[in-house]
């Protein structure tokens, strides 16, 4: 079956099977494999891509779902080489360790900061929900989309 | 590489300055490979696709016990795409251990490839090697087994039981491993008339260590007859022993490389799909991927080892502790993997945090119709700490004195040696940790401050814990480190780490930064390959900062020597009167004849005809204990039985952090790790059917973002023990303290004594109901 979509600004015309996932499509026909798969059940978030600028679990999404739409994944992020504001402050923040997670988190969080771009602390948390990370405890990932958004307070996370 | 440091690297650190002034250690560069995880351009082993690679997949035993009469793979094989089916008919039945890392290491062989009896839910009965993945699922759904039921044991004490029969799983008696450990009089203190005895069994779950990324592995043969194996692993020479041993090749002929890490808290540090891989890579001539999926991986890997420990502690009226007995029971599951040195580890640990002249451990391992048990973050500390913490508090309750100042009164001291035996415990910091947790955390007032009558009530605990750095009075440690400078002056460090995404690789480079007087992003560290890098140990035993990290010092230490002496001759000076700055170098009397390191090191191949190279072999030479102490707030919904973990304060004696940023960077995750521990995790095997309940991640729980408390991290530094620049282990011990810290806060919040983890609401339901 012919899919037709938009993934990181390209155009694609592919014959894909009428039950692909999206995560399988972009991974293995499109050899895009930034977007993981941790649980293939949407509890983990480490398939999470944009579709129409929405997080999606891309592993629950069968690939002709994104027909005419636009895809952007991890590698679509920084289209000119310049990397984007939250890649930079995962990086520097220190909310990268194994790095298994990141893709989806960093996904997660940009269609959070295009849907709203200065969210509260509890907004990120909750956009951040369905995205696991056995590393970091999410400490630094929050400091960091924060500072992406430029809402970091100075020091340490909110006190109780 | 941004070269600019943390703005926190000077936040909540208590250092005694050392005499240098340290300009790379000590600072928080990022990952070596942050960009590229950030940007999705790393490549992890499940993204890797190799040129006519094959994909197996492997079927899984539903029952927990049974001999395969028949297995009918016509069906499988007839499948085009099919490339092969394996079962225990067609695969070597060599014997191995999964855990052993080093030639000779003695332990129970109970596993092999495809097993004639399968021993759990999740044991391996055949695979299908096919062209892909969809293909090689189809043809799992075809292979027809004929399974002969045994009976099943799913609980450790039903093991142990002399009055019923138990299930024969092993050619070893139950339990197939047992020891004791005691110092002094313990019998004599309890029987004191006056000695307050406090009594508790505390269960600590079996659990998961979900690591994001499940297991996966690739193998490929080339055309020598050498299989490559490419894994996400801890322990590149045991990946290489047991391989070479289950396929019967030369050392030589088996090549392990480390692919980038997606998580593995010990879940990856045992030997699983390599032998496996390996073996189907050489059966079909192909590369050959396994990819598990959570579900796989969940029940068919490794586990946290469920441990259940009886302790005893007798007390005077004023808080000494006089005496302890201690008892586990280790649950290894059906293999036998580390059920044997685990109960040991555990027992080590009781030595090393309190003064206890009189003490006794004792261990039993058994096996059970469950998955398998193995290394876990913290090899046993987590459990060991959960049943004497949890003990001390119920203690500091029935003694009526605050349970900060009962610990201070019996922690150990810096320079207090073991009482068990064990390696000194060097510059054990653990009464500053607590000393300072307490005031910054405001204790007295939390612990003051009203529960509650309502609906929510709150309530502050806290725990302390140690772990090792190494293997130094247990095992060989040992690592071989070599380092070059190149005629640019850039740097090559060849050596057999592997970074677990913990910052290995960028520590080792900030220690040579250190010496060399260069920076960081000058030094290339690629992780190990079996086939060209020097011997090391492992990812394993909190090691790799204590004693990679000195390897690397000392050999950095070798090459500064060699430069100078080199450079000497050139410089026409003395090779103590050369000075290395800021990747320049020149002589003392001559500081205008200053050229750059490249220019020197070029200068040298041509004149001296030499290269700058040095291949070093560091031996471990002490062992202290790292300390942490952690501080929690919780609130406990009584309705629902729900706890929410208001804040945590985690303060961890580390000697000194080589990247502040790292070593928070483990406390934060390993306090997430263990509040699940303590609340949520468990892979909970049903009695009945021996069917784990926890098998997906939608029904096992890992603390999310929005149930991650705030997490304040103090670092204590005093260093004085022999590891870089006094460095000690961080990774581990992270995750020790946290779990008796909830427990011990809910206990407070509610007045109840509860110790089988994790405190589900079902549990703490049931025990408020008995109040
Ligand atoms: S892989 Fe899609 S949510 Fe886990
Ligand atoms: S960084 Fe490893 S899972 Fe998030």
């Amino acid at each position: 079956m012919e899919l037709r979509f938009t993934v990181n600004g390209q155009k694609q015309v592919l014959e894909v099977e009428p039950q692909a996932r999206l995560l399988d499509v972009l991974r293995e026909q499109l050899g895009l494999t930034g977007a993981k798969e941790g649980c293939g059940e949407g509890e983990c978030g480490a398939c999470t891509v944009l579709v129409d600028n929405l997080a999606v679990n891309s592993c629950l999404v069968l690939a002709h779902q994104a027909r005419g739409r636009s895809v952007t994944t991890v590698e679509g992020l920084a289209p000119s080489g310049k990397l984007d504001a939250l890649q930079q402050a995962f990086i520097q923040k220190g909310a990268i360790q194994c790095g298994y997670c990141t893709p989806g988190m960093l996904m997660s969080a940009k269609a959070l900061l295009l849907r709203k771009p200065k969210p509260t602390e509890e907004e990120i948390r909750m956009a951040l929900a369905g995205n696991l990370c056995r590393c970091t405890g999410y400490v630094n990932i929050l400091r960091a989309v924060q500072d992406a958004a430029g809402t970091a307070e100075s020091g340490e996370v909110r006190k109780a | 590489m941004a070269v600019r440091g943390n703005l926190e690297d000077s936040e909540n650190r208590h250092e005694t300055a050392g005499p240098e002034k340290l300009k790379q250690v000590g600072r928080s560069y990022p990952l070596h490979d942050a960009e590229a995880k950030a940007t999705g351009r790393i490549r992890y082993t499940g993204d890797m696709s190799l040129q006519g690679m094959l994909c197996a997949r492997i079927l899984f035993s539903p029952l927990p016990h049974a001999r395969i009469r028949r297995i009918d793979a016509a069906g499988a094989l007839a499948l085009p795409g099919v490339y092969g089916v394996f079962t225990h008919e067609n695969t070597p039945d060599v014997l191995y251990n999964s855990q052993v890392w080093y030639a000779g290491q003695e332990a129970l062989k109970d596993e092999r490839l495809f097993p004639d009896t399968v021993r759990y839910i999740g044991d391996r009965v055949a695979a299908v090697v096919a062209a892909n993945e969809q293909t090689a699922a189809k043809a799992l759904g075809l292979i027809k087994v004929d399974y002969e039921e045994l009976p099943a044991v799913f609980e450790a004490e039903q093991a142990l039981r002399t009055d019923v029969p138990v299930p024969a799983l092993a050619p070893w008696a139950s339990p197939f491993f047992s020891k004791e450990i005691s110092v002094g009089h313990v019998d004599e203190c309890f029987e004191a008339p006056d000695a307050v005895v406090i009594e508790d069994r505390v269960e600590t779950p079996k659990i998961h260590h979900a690591a994001l990324e499940p297991h996966v592995c690739v193998a490929y043969p080339d055309h020598n007859g050498k299989i490559t194996v490419l894994t996400p692993c801890q322990i590149l020479y045991s990946v290489r022993l047991v391989v070479a041993t289950v396929l019967g090749l030369p050392f030589n002929k088996v090549r392990v490389l480390k692919t980038p890490m997606g998580g593995s808290f010990g879940g990856k540090q045992e030997v699983t799909l390599e032998p496996l891989a390996a073996f189907f890579a050489l059966a079909t001539g192909r590369p050959v991927k396994i990819q598990l999926t959570r579900h796989e991986s969940i029940i068919s890997t490794r586990t946290r080892t469920k441990t259940i420990g009886y302790v005893r502690t007798a007390w005077d009226k004023a808080g000494n502790l006089l005496a302890r007995d201690l008892k586990t029971v280790i649950d290894t599951g059906a293999y036998t993997s580390n059920g044997a040195i685990i109960g040991m580890a555990m027992g080590k640990k009781a030595f090393r945090l309190y003064r206890i002249p009189n003490q006794r451990y004792r261990t039993e391992s058994v096996h059970t119709n469950t998955p398998v048990a193995g290394a876990a973050r913290g090899y046993g500390s987590p459990q060991i700490h959960a049943i004497t913490e949890i003990n001390i508090d119920h203690a500091a309750r029935r003694l009526g004195i605050d349970p900060v100042k009962l610990r201070l009164r019996n922690l150990v001291r810096p320079g207090d040696l073991d009482a068990g035996g064990g390696p000194p415990l060097g510059q054990a910091q653990i009464i500053a940790c607590v000393a300072e947790g307490a005031k910054a955390f405001g204790w007295a007032q939390r612990r003051d401050a009203p529960h509650g009558t309502g609906r929510f009530r709150r309530g502050a605990g806290m725990a302390c814990a140690t772990h090792s750095n190494g293997y130094f009075g247990g095992f060989q440690d040992f690592t071989t480190m070599t380092l070059r400078m190149l005629e640019d002056g850039s740097m090559i460090l060849n050596s057999g780490i592997q970074d677990l995404g913990c910052g290995t690789v960028t520590s080792m480079k900030q220690i040579i930064a250190e010496v060399m007087a260069i920076s960081p992003d000058r030094i290339e560290a690629p992780e190990g390959d079996t086939e060209t890098s020097p011997y090391d140990v492992g990812s394993q035993a909190s090691r790799v900062t204590h004693v990679a990290g000195a390897c690397a010092l000392h050999t950095a230490g070798k090459l500064k020597e060699k430069l100078c002496r080199e450079a000497a001759k050139l410089l026409e000076c003395a090779p103590d009167e050369v000075i290395l700055q800021s990747e320049r170098i020149r002589s003392a009397a001559h500081p205008e004849k200053d050229c750059s390191y490249g220019e020197m090191v070029s200068l040298i191949q041509e004149k001296n005809r030499t290269e700058i190279i040095i291949t070093e072999t560091f031996q471990a030479q002490d062992n202290p204990g790292s300390y942490g102490a952690d501080f929690v707030e919780v609130e406990v919904d009584t309705w629902t039985g729900l706890v929410r973990v208001v804040e945590v304060l985690a303060v961890h004696d580390v000697g000194r952090a080589i990247n502040p940023g790292f070593v928070r960077g483990q406390i934060y995750g390993g306090v997430q790790m263990g509040i699940g521990y303590a609340l949520t995790e468990d892979i909970a095997v049903d009695p009945v059917s021996g069917r784990a309940k926890g098998d997906r991640f939608s029904r096992y729980h890992l603390v999310n973002m929005p149930d991650m408390p705030p997490v304040r991290v103090i670092l204590i530094e005093k260093g004085g023990d022999l590891g870089p620049f006094g460095a000690k282990s961080i990774g581990e011990i992270a995750t020790c303290p946290t779990a008796p810290a909830v427990v011990n806060a809910v206990n407070q919040a509610l007045g109840t004594n509860l110790e089988t983890l994790p405190l589900t609401p079902e549990r703490i339901l049931r025990a408020l109901a008995c109040q």
